[in-house]
């Protein structure tokens, strides 16, 4: 009898792993059955109905017998206890605090160099351009470098309480004009207002807030070897995103490209139009200048820097080396009416981008307060276990 | 004088056989004006007509405040300045609502319309121009005649003009109005008897012109009185008279009637109660969450307004370059349209995917109810029913069941199981009914096989004629009842006013006492083949008060014997002095009472002829006094005739509970719940029935009405309870056993409620101290007051579980409202939301379903506040960064799919799926239960903490990416995916967290949840996409950029785990600190739910005789109104004798 019983639960293992077995296999029928019993339920039900109302009157209605309506799913069901959870909150901790060490390191090996140059401050060298009335100023920032700057540097200008996430600043430009539909030239869409036409009536291409308020000042890095001044190359290509570059903006097909431009007129503040943008390189003007380009990807937030040019040719491929350096300034675009600040950045990066400490910071903090947490956790549960010891 | 005042009572006229008459004031209806008197006969429980179904159902579904808010925030999107997305998508979420929602409403009034059509085209014979014409219920009108056959339900409520037996007499079983199985007499007037009882009577009951003047329309079930003006004279009606709709004409071949009220005026009807949408307690708490969630975003949005003005107003100040950012450069303007831009933005905290989950996750809730195999009755083939599919989770939450009592506790049969003859006991009350092994009674040609009693040694006794007393004993019982005989198939079959007197009539038959026949004077009955006719002299008539009955008969031979039966109290103090067993059968009753038999004891006593002649001339003296005088004296009368009885015996008969009630019950209030029975029976019946299904025990103390009413006058009911609670005598260890109370109320008692408004609320906390309350004699409408009554004063959820029409009105009443599916009428069903087969099911209903749906959707709820808010919260805190210029964080896209796409699939399979203890251990450890009594987990508190955790969760959203974002290189399009990404990770993770059960379908359901956030992100940023609609996928190309980041990376995990930290450093705590609760649930140990029967006090507690008797049937008796003329076939063997 034992022995029958025993081959008894033999079969009904195979039984079961073979019913896992379909199981798994039917895992899609299960999924359909999720959402579709009800019907699926119905139909078979009136079926039944028919076929076998003679036979079995008795057991039509019978459910079905299996794992899903019967809410027996083979489940895991974690059983977490102290043993798993504070070594858990150790293990996570610790590799938190591994990763923000290496963040930490990688930020701290970034060079990065920062100059506001305002002219906030009577004694800033452009002090003198601060006031708006002065046209075409030119100022110098003269600084120098201790070590060598290692390459490839960026070159950044980087603009304080500007708010290019406000939401009417951001939707007012015309992305089909953008993407080069000629009859958006001639009606730019409303969004664009009050940078839609000019007091003449005349549509703006570019349109919108954006695109008039483009940042305009332009740079010049000289390195200052013996008291002369030697011009160190910045490279504007490629600056810009490939699908801005590519996909996202496009010129119109016509050919020469002013001739698209007719019966229109350049944004306001624009001292020349779209297609004279880059008089030195041809492809790169229009809606596909590369400077036009980093200044449509708007901001996040109010603070922000954006990419101007990248130091990589010539002797200063390997980076800047120590020394004096003087960048002259075109300055243009005004700040100080809002209360903005204007500043250029040179830094190299790594992996991990631009110098960025915060995040490192934040992953060695809260790595720590998990630690922490799970020794506070250990404590509980001694005085919880064990409350006699107390 | 006296007529006038009265007649000014009687404002319902109904005039007999004048059917136009009454046709043109039938009650009609168009929109909301109703004119004229009397309803047609048409049941109408439908709720919408063609015409009315847009209108209503519209109505209905803006009636939820979310839907409502729903419907502003699309308008809100048309408005362009504003909108978030297009209006047209807007829109797709609420019409699908109002569409699913319309359409569900419509199939349920459908379901409606068919089964009142089904009532309304039953049969009937209505009497038109001198014929009975096939008619249907529906052509009923006031003032017509109808046939009613035998076994036919009756249409409406009529005045019984005359009938097929003698004295125009008839039997109707009232199963449905009040629950009792047990026939009741009707009689029509003499007057009416006399001269419409003719054959053919279609043209006497054609001519027939009578006026009834009566009391209009009313619930009273038990209570009509009216006036017959019939050939100048009156006659006054009263509930004897009339055939309720709803009672079952039985052994009667016709009845004629006169419809008095029909359809919605029936007193059935009118007991009816109307049906309502029920809402469920969390639906409730939810729609205040909504209205909190909408004004705090209203709030919000304000402020933020407030903020836009002041940034409108700087920038206005500085420069005029800025003026463009400045609506109309008015600042004030701008911060109004910014306040509803935030609206809009922030509204995705609350969005319409919330309720269509809601319903979803009911719908498949029922579906597992509907597909339990546990609940699965295969003798009828009938699985559990969710009818309503909206009230799962307050299964989970039940904390007061009210039950009916016959049909639901019990099976109403009852079966002599034991007996005790001369101090010996007969029987085994310990092997069930099922199981036993039938005697041999083949020597018995009147057996029908139908005693559950297993004795050979008394068959033995009784064949052997070797114990007197035995034959003595059941010679009582076939002799002194109220039975009648009728022969089918040369058997006799008894009807019995009560069915207590059935069991035992029948089971003295079973055993050799056969009762062939009573005429008006003589009882005829076989013993052991030998008939014998006995003279009966006189009946005592059993009354509730006197709780007793005897027949006095001169026997064949000469002598006079009274036989006696009745409860054990009565019978004992009219024994004669020491009787050799009186201790034995002290013993055996007490042992009877253990097993919860219901007992009645059996005397007799020898009558001296001298004092019988003295009797019967009082007796005949007292014939021709005053009603209330003759009531005394005759009690005086019999009392002395009922003196010196010698003990023979007692019965034990047992009401076959249901199938595993006692357990059940048990295992519920172990649970918390408080189980009540509302019964229209006896207070000794339902007190036994509370006894035998372990709602009542041995040491329970019974608050009756005099001593409640004490309490409820006091000043303070409290203090006085305890006092009448401690000042028991039979306490014994008062330290040991806290004292347990229950409440036993009747109708009658009831009423007085309804003048004194004050006593709900301090009955109530009474009744919370008690361990049940028990509610006899009680009318469909005062059922559904009682639960009215605990709803009103109390927050708990009620439960009500019935099987009848009588039951129909307090299902309605319940939160939540469950029919058994019985043998007869699907009306308790038909009204229900959930219909079950047995009432054991219950168990599982409650505890496993019920507690699982409300586990599962107050986390589904819980889940889902935290990730919308949590989600759309950020806004908040970007608004301080973009000078409040309801700037998004997120792509158009991921908002909407965020909701319908990346994060509601976990959660509902969490919601699906979700076990904390498997069903084995939820009805192992019933006290899990009490977590949704107590609503730990739907709480306002636990709602809160949710919300306050969402913000939290929305602040570190928001500031994380902040620190690493601020003043880099990084645009806007970067940071919102990184957002976006952040918030994804953080609502996986938390759901994660959440769930406990990890089938295949959440396993793989949270992967593609990820997976779809990626592939979906990936596809609407694709240049492919952006070219066919520049303006809608404008995000072109930051995914490809972003994914590949490791900056983005890092801070969306970063981000994702600090937002998490504080419900996982919670969920770590509590396991450290459960740790011994959760193993308690997952593993063994502690004991089980058992059944504990306690009777060890050792005194004699109780009586448990009780009986299902009315009064009043042995007057008819005596009165011979209703012997049958037709002789019993006389058995051949006794005439070869």
């Amino acid at each position: 009898m034992y022995s029958s019983m025993i081959g008894g639960l033999k079969v009904t293992q195979n039984q079961a792993s073979k019913m896992i077995g379909k199981q798994s296999r039917s895992f899609v029928y299960d999924a359909f059955v999720l959402f579709f019993h009800v019907r699926a339920d119905c139909v078979k039900r009136r079926y039944i109905h028919k076929m076998v109302k003679e036979e079995q009157p008795e057991s039509v209605n019978r459910p079905d017998n299996t794992a899903f309506t019967q809410q027996r799913l083979p489940a895991w069901q974690p059983m977490l206890s102290a043993g798993i959870i504070i070594p858990g909150f150790v293990l996570i901790g610790l590799a938190f605090i591994g990763i923000g060490v290496a963040l930490f390191v990688t930020s701290r090996s970034i060079q990065m160099l920062e100059m506001d140059y305002t002219g906030y401050e009577q004694n800033s060298p452009c002090f003198k351009c601060s006031d708006e009335s002065v046209k075409n100023c030119m100022c110098n920032l003269d600084f120098n470098i201790d070590t060598l700057f290692k390459g490839p540097v960026f070159f950044y200008y980087g603009l304080s309480n500007y708010f290019q996430n406000f939401r009417r600043y951001g939707v007012s430009k015309d992305l089909d004009q953008l993407s080069g539909d000629m009859d958006a030239f001639l009606d730019p869409t409303s969004d664009c207002a009050p940078y839609q036409y000019d007091g003449n009536n005349k549509p703006i291409v570019p349109c919108g807030a954006v695109a008039n308020s483009m940042f305009n000042d332009t740079f010049k890095l000289y390195q200052i070897v013996k008291g002369v001044k030697k011009l160190v190359p910045l490279d504007g290509k490629g600056i810009a995103w490939w699908t801005d570059y590519n996909i996202k903006y496009r010129n119109p097909t016509v050919k020469p490209l002013k001739n698209a431009f007719n019966g229109t007129v350049k944004p306001l503040n624009w001292p020349k139009p779209a297609y004279e943008l880059d008089p030195s390189d041809p492809a790169n003007n229009g809606f596909i200048n590369q400077d036009f380009l980093v200044w449509l990807r708007t901001a996040a937030l109010p603070n922000f820097s954006k990419l101007y040019r990248r130091i990589t040719e010539g002797d200063y491929a390997e980076g800047l080396p120590a020394g004096n350096y003087s960048l002259e300034i075109a300055y243009n675009y005004p700040v100080l009416s809002f209360d903005g600040r204007k500043k250029v950045v040179f830094s190299n990066v790594s992996w991990m981008g631009g110098k960025n400490e915060f995040l490192g910071i934040a992953y060695l903090v809260i790595g720590s307060m998990c630690v922490v947490m799970s020794i506070v956790m250990l404590i509980v549960y001694a005085k919880f276990k064990f409350p006699e010891e107390d | 004088m006296a007529t006038q005042s009265v007649e000014s009572d009687f404002s319902w006229e109904v005039k007999a056989n004048s059917h136009h008459c009454h046709k043109d004031k039938l009650k009609k209806s168009f929109l909301c004006f109703h004119w004229g008197r009397y309803s047609d006969n048409v049941v109408r429980s439908y709720k919408y007509s063609p015409l009315t179904f847009l209108p209503l159902m519209l109505f209905e579904q803006f009636q939820r405040v979310a839907n409502f808010y729903y419907l502003l925030m699309v308008t809100l999107q048309c408005v362009p300045i504003i909108s978030t997305i297009p209006w047209y998508i807007a829109m797709i979420p609420l019409l699908a609502v109002l569409i699913v929602r319309g359409l569900k409403d419509f199939a349920n009034d459908m379901a409606r319309r068919r089964s009142d059509s089904q009532i309304n085209t039953r049969p009937c014979d209505i009497l038109i121009s001198q014929r009975f014409n096939a008619a249907r219920w529906k052509d009923l009108c006031v003032g017509d005649i109808v046939r009613i056959h035998k076994d036919q339900v009756i249409p409406a409520d009529l005045l019984l003009l005359c009938s097929s037996e003698n004295h125009s007499l008839c039997y109707v079983e009232t199963a449905d109005i009040d629950g009792e199985t047990n026939l009741k007499y009707r009689q029509a007037l003499d007057v009416t008897h006399s001269e419409l009882t003719c054959h053919p009577s279609e043209e006497s009951l054609a001519a027939f012109d009578g006026v009834v003047f009566c009391e209009e329309p009313n619930n009273r079930l038990y209570i009509f009185r009216g006036e017959l003006h019939w050939q100048g004279q009156c006659h006054l009606l009263d509930n004897e008279h009339i055939l309720l709709r709803g009672t079952v004409l039985r052994n009667t071949e016709f009845a004629y009637g006169l419809t008095l009220y029909a359809g919605t005026d029936t007193k059935i009807l009118k007991n009816c109660g109307k049906l309502t949408v029920k809402k469920t307690q969390m639906e409730k708490v939810f729609n205040r969450l909504v209205i909190g969630i909408v004004l705090g975003v209203l709030l919000i949005a304000a402020c933020l307004a407030i903020g836009s003005c002041i940034f409108s107003s700087q920038v206005m100040s500085l420069t005029e370059d800025l003026y463009f950012l400045v609506v109309n450069g008015n600042p004030v303007y701008t911060g109004f349209i910014a306040m509803w831009s935030y609206v809009l933005l922030l509204s995705p905290a609350m969005p319409v995917a919330l309720y269509i989950s809601f319903d979803l996750i009911h719908t498949v809730h029922s579906l597992f109810i509907n597909w339990d195999l546990e609940m699965y009755w295969q003798e009828a083939d009938k699985p559990a029913q969710a009818r309503n599919t909206s009230l799962n989770e307050e299964l989970g939450q039940v904390e007061y069941l009210l039950s009916d009592k016959t049909g639901t506790l019990t099976q109403n049969r009852l079966l002599l199981r034991q007996c005790c003859i001369a101090g010996e006991i007969y029987g085994d009350v310990s092997i069930s009914a099922e199981d036993m092994e039938p005697m041999d009674l083949s020597w018995n040609p009147f057996s029908c096989g139908t005693l559950f009693m297993s004795a050979p040694s008394l068959v033995e006794n009784l064949r052997g004629q070797q114990c007197p007393l035995s034959s003595q004993f059941f010679k009582a019982l076939s002799l002194c009842h109220t039975v009648m005989a009728e022969w089918k198939e040369e058997r006799p079959v008894y009807q019995a006013a009560s069915p207590d007197e059935e069991a035992l009539v029948g089971a003295a038959r079973e055993l050799g006492w056969v009762f062939l026949s009573r005429t008006r004077d003589f009882v005829v009955v076989s013993e052991l083949g030998v008939t014998r006719q006995y003279q009966l002299l006189a009946l005592l008539d059993f009354t509730s008060k006197r709780r007793r009955m005897s027949v006095l008969v001169r026997e064949p031979e000469g002598g006079l014997k009274l036989y006696c039966k009745g409860a054990d109290m009565v019978i004992l103090e009219r024994l004669q002095k020491d009787i050799p067993f009186q201790e034995r059968t002290e013993r055996a009753l007490e042992l009877f009472s253990q097993s919860c038999l219901r007992t009645l004891c059996v005397a007799v006593r020898s009558v001296p002829e001298a004092s019988w002649e003295q009797w019967r001339k009082t007796l005949t003296r007292s014939a021709t006094m005053a009603t209330c005088d003759r009531d005394a004296l005759l009690e005086k009368l019999y009392d002395q005739m009922e003196t010196e009885l010698l003990l023979l015996g007692v019965t034990a008969i047992e009401d076959r509970l249901q199938d595993g009630v006692p357990e059940t019950i048990s295992l519920l209030q172990h649970a918390g719940i408080k189980v009540w029975v509302l019964t229209g029976d006896k207070k000794e019946t339902a007190v036994n029935i509370g006894y035998s299904c372990k709602l009542l025990d041995a040491d329970t103390r019974l608050l009756e009405w005099q001593e409640l009413r004490q309490i409820l006058q006091a000043p303070d009911p409290r203090v006085s309870f305890h006092k009448a609670r401690q000042t028991e005598v039979w306490a014994v260890d008062k330290e040991t056993a806290r004292p347990k109370t229950a409440v036993v109320l009747t109708g009658a008692e009831l009423v007085e409620f309804d003048q004194r408004p004050e006593w709900g609320a301090k009955f109530m906390s009474l009744a919370s101290q008690c361990e049940s309350v028990l509610c006899c004699r009680v009318t469909p409408g005062q059922k559904a007051d009682i639960v009215t009554m605990v709803k009103k004063h109390t927050s708990s959820v009620t439960m009500v579980i019935g099987d009848g029409a009588n039951d129909v009105n307090m299902i309605k009443t319940a939160h939540v409202g469950v029919g058994l599916a019985g043998v007869e009428g699907g009306q308790a069903v038909q009204n229900a939301d959930f219909a079950l087969s047995q009432f054991r099911f219950l168990q599982r209903l409650l505890l496993v379903h019920g507690r699982w749906s409300y586990r599962r959707i107050s986390t589904f709820l819980r889940y889902f506040l935290f990730k919308t808010c949590s989600f759309a919260l950020v806004h908040i805190w970007y608004g301080f960064f973009n000078g409040f210029s309801a700037q998004r964080l997120y792509e158009t896209w991921f908002i909407s799919l965020y909701i319908a796409l990346y994060t509601s699939y976990p959660v509902m399979c969490m919601a699906f799926f979700e076990q904390d203890a498997s069903a084995e251990n939820s009805l192992k450890y019933p006290e899990l239960y009490k977590t949704g009594q107590r609503r730990e987990l739907s709480s306002p508190l636990m709602l809160s903490l949710s919300l306050v955790y969402a913000l939290y969760a929305s602040l570190i959203l928001f500031f994380i990416p902040y620190g690493v974002f601020h003043d880099t290189a990084f645009d806007y399009q970067t940071m919102a995916v990184t957002v976006s990404m952040a918030a994804t990770f953080t609502a996986t993770i938390e759901i994660i967290l959440v769930t406990r059960y990890w089938t295949k379908f959440n396993f793989s359901v949270v992967c593609v949840s990820v997976l779809l956030f990626f592939i979906f992100t990936r596809i609407f940023q694709s240049s492919r996409l952006f070219q066919n609609s520049p303006i809608d996928f404008f995000f072109v190309g930051v995914s490809e950029k972003a994914f590949l980041d490791p900056v983005v990376w890092l801070t969306a995990l970063l981000t994702a785990w600090v937002a998490v930290l504080p419900s996982l450093t919670a969920h770590g705590l509590n396991i450290i600190l459960t740790i011994n609760n959760t193993h308690k649930v997952h593993s063994m140990s502690t004991q089980p739910v058992e059944l504990k029967s306690k009777f060890s006090r050792g005194s004699f507690g109780r009586s448990s005789f009780a009986i299902s008797q009315g009064a009043g049937a042995g007057r008819h008796i005596t009165s011979a109104t209703h012997i049958h003329s037709r002789d019993p076939p006389v058995d051949k063997k006794s005439q070869l004798e």
